[in-house]
């Protein structure tokens, strides 16, 4: 298994070779803006999300 | 009887049902006569009722006894074909084979019903909620272009005056998106303030439920019906639902209307400028007073809601990737499904890190504006089966450029609406969206009413 072959399987990317292609390259303008984020520092900012370990039946 | 009294407001038809100067099964049948007419051209109903009459029937019954509801009982209202219904099959768009949906009422319907509501029928949607096309439905204003979507199906019908309010699902602008493109009024209210229980999820932090209608009021008897907590929803806020009526018919000259000088009106097509330009001297002219601002975070906005969307949509998909049922996808959405496994978990988060900086910037804009407005859509609406638009000085993918100055205000789950404010030189409605802090829907309700009543548009509809 090559390289390619090895990331597809760890990300769970289960995808034929000529599905591959077109999933990748629908990808690429969305995985520039994405990309944009990382350029951010942003080390001290909490993300929106929040865990909230009560169940919802008990949340106030 | 006046003539096609389904095509009349709720505020005139309510009080007409309430004396008996109508029935609800007048109205119904009404409504399915105008369905069974028009709908042939517009396609924006999948499914109708079969016991729309008896429903009908029960709510007339109720009313001659004195027992009203309130201003929805006995009115025909339509649903998004993405939320569940008891007595209605739904698909969320999709034709896939092995992909069903439980017969169960959502919580939105559910409270429709208990408002004395008629639930007519289901609109079309994109599939699961993905895109703003929503094919094989038609712009009402002219059928060879697109109602938008996703919710093009409720855009299409309540144009139309099918129906006077038809709901819809919001996860980067699709109430708001085809409200626009259609010339009706689309309200997404705050992320929380409306149940999402028992409607197919698109993105769990992303998904707002609301409606589209006939005018600002409209909206406003649906709100009423349809907010409050639900412990069936996580998302579900534990705040007071106020009556939001009041907020119909109120003065603005206190108002502070914001205007984001960048994003917002960074390139948008001549006549949705010029179209705003007007509204923001109406909004002058009347009192209120103009604050521009700057949001420099929105730069990283599309990046952020990318991230998010692509990466709760494949997670909620996992069966149907699994099981291979996405193949039955259509090509677009199937695409967008099978990619969100390549946004990765540090870029999720730091999408999320992204939107706790862009709401904590917005709550320090709303320490100085109560509202702030814009375009909804830079671009009216576009011929179908076209991709790609000049808007501004460049072209544009038609899906990109549709949903620039809706999603952020989805990442950041503030209550907004569109509603009518002109048409381009084509004839084509445009959309005027104002957007309020989180939970003031009476901020935004006064602001948007007051506009309305200083205009006509709400009394032009298209003839199908």
């Amino acid at each position: 298994m090559n390289e390619m072959e090895m990331l597809f399987e760890a990300l769970g990317i289960q995808l034929e070779k000529q599905r591959r292609s077109a999933v990748l390259a629908a990808f690429q303008p969305m995985a520039q803006e994405i990309a944009k984020l990382r350029s951010l520092d942003l080390t001290d900012v909490h993300p929106a999300v929040v865990f909230a370990p009560m169940p919802m039946s008990q949340q106030d | 009887m006046r003539e096609n009294p389904i095509t009349r407001p709720i505020a005139e038809l309510s009080a007409d049902l309430r004396l008996g100067k109508l029935t609800s099964p007048d109205l119904v049948e009404n409504a399915l006569d105008r369905i069974a007419t028009l709908d042939r051209k517009l396609e924006s109903f999948v499914c109708l009722a079969e016991d729309a009459r008896d429903q009908a029937a029960v709510a007339d019954r109720e009313i001659a006894q004195g027992r009203w509801r309130g201003p929805l009982h006995g009115v025909p209202v339509a649903v998004k074909d993405n939320y569940l219904t008891a007595d209605m099959p739904s698909h969320a768009g999709t034709d896939a084979p092995g992909v069903h949906f439980a017969r169960q009422d959502s919580t939105v319907v559910a409270k429709l019903r208990e408002a004395g509501a008629v639930i007519i029928g289901k609109t079309r949607m994109h599939e699961f909620a993905w895109g703003n096309v929503t094919p094989p439905s038609k712009n009402p204003w002219d059928l060879s272009r697109v109602p938008g979507g996703s919710s093009g199906g409720s855009g299409a019908a309540v144009a139309a005056r099918l129906v006077p309010v038809a709901m819809g699902s919001d996860t980067g602008g699709s109430i708001r998106i085809p409200a626009a493109l259609c010339g009706t009024v689309g309200l997404k209210p705050t992320f929380g303030r409306v149940s999402r229980a028992g409607i197919v999820p698109h993105s769990w932090s992303l998904d707002h439920a609301g409606p589209l209608s006939y005018t600002v009021a409209d909206s406003v008897y649906a709100l009423n019906a349809i907010s409050g907590h639900d412990p069936k929803d996580p998302g579900s806020a534990r705040t007071d639902v106020p009556d939001f009526t009041a907020a119909l018919g109120q003065p603005i000259t206190d108002l502070r209307v914001g205007i984001c000088r960048n994003h917002m009106f960074d390139s948008n097509q001549p006549d949705v400028d010029a179209a705003i330009d007007a509204a923001i001297r109406f909004y002058r002219d009347a009192g209120a007073r103009l604050v521009e601002f700057e949001l420099p975070i929105l730069a990283f906005g599309l990046g952020a809601i990318f991230a998010i969307e692509l990466s709760s949509s494949t997670a909620y998909h996992s069966r149907n990737l699994a099981s291979g049922a996405v193949t039955g996808f259509t090509e677009d959405v199937r695409t967008l499904v099978e990619m969100g496994r390549l946004v990765t978990g540090p870029d999720y988060l730091k999408a999320e890190q992204l939107r706790r900086v862009l709401i904590d910037d917005l709550a320090k804009v709303f320490a100085d504006v109560d509202v702030i407005l814009g375009p909804t859509c830079p671009l009216t609406a576009w011929p179908i089966g076209e991709w790609t638009v000049r808007v501004g000085a460049q072209d544009e993918s038609v899906l990109a450029a549709s949903w620039r100055l809706t999603y952020p205000w989805n990442l950041a789950g503030l209550p907004a609406i569109s509603l009518p404010c002109g048409f381009d030189s084509a004839g084509l409605p445009i959309g005027l969206q104002l957007a309020s802090r989180p939970f003031d829907e009476m901020t935004l309700i006064r602001a948007a009413d007051a506009y309305e009543r200083g205009h006509r548009w709400k009394e032009m509809h298209p003839k199908v």
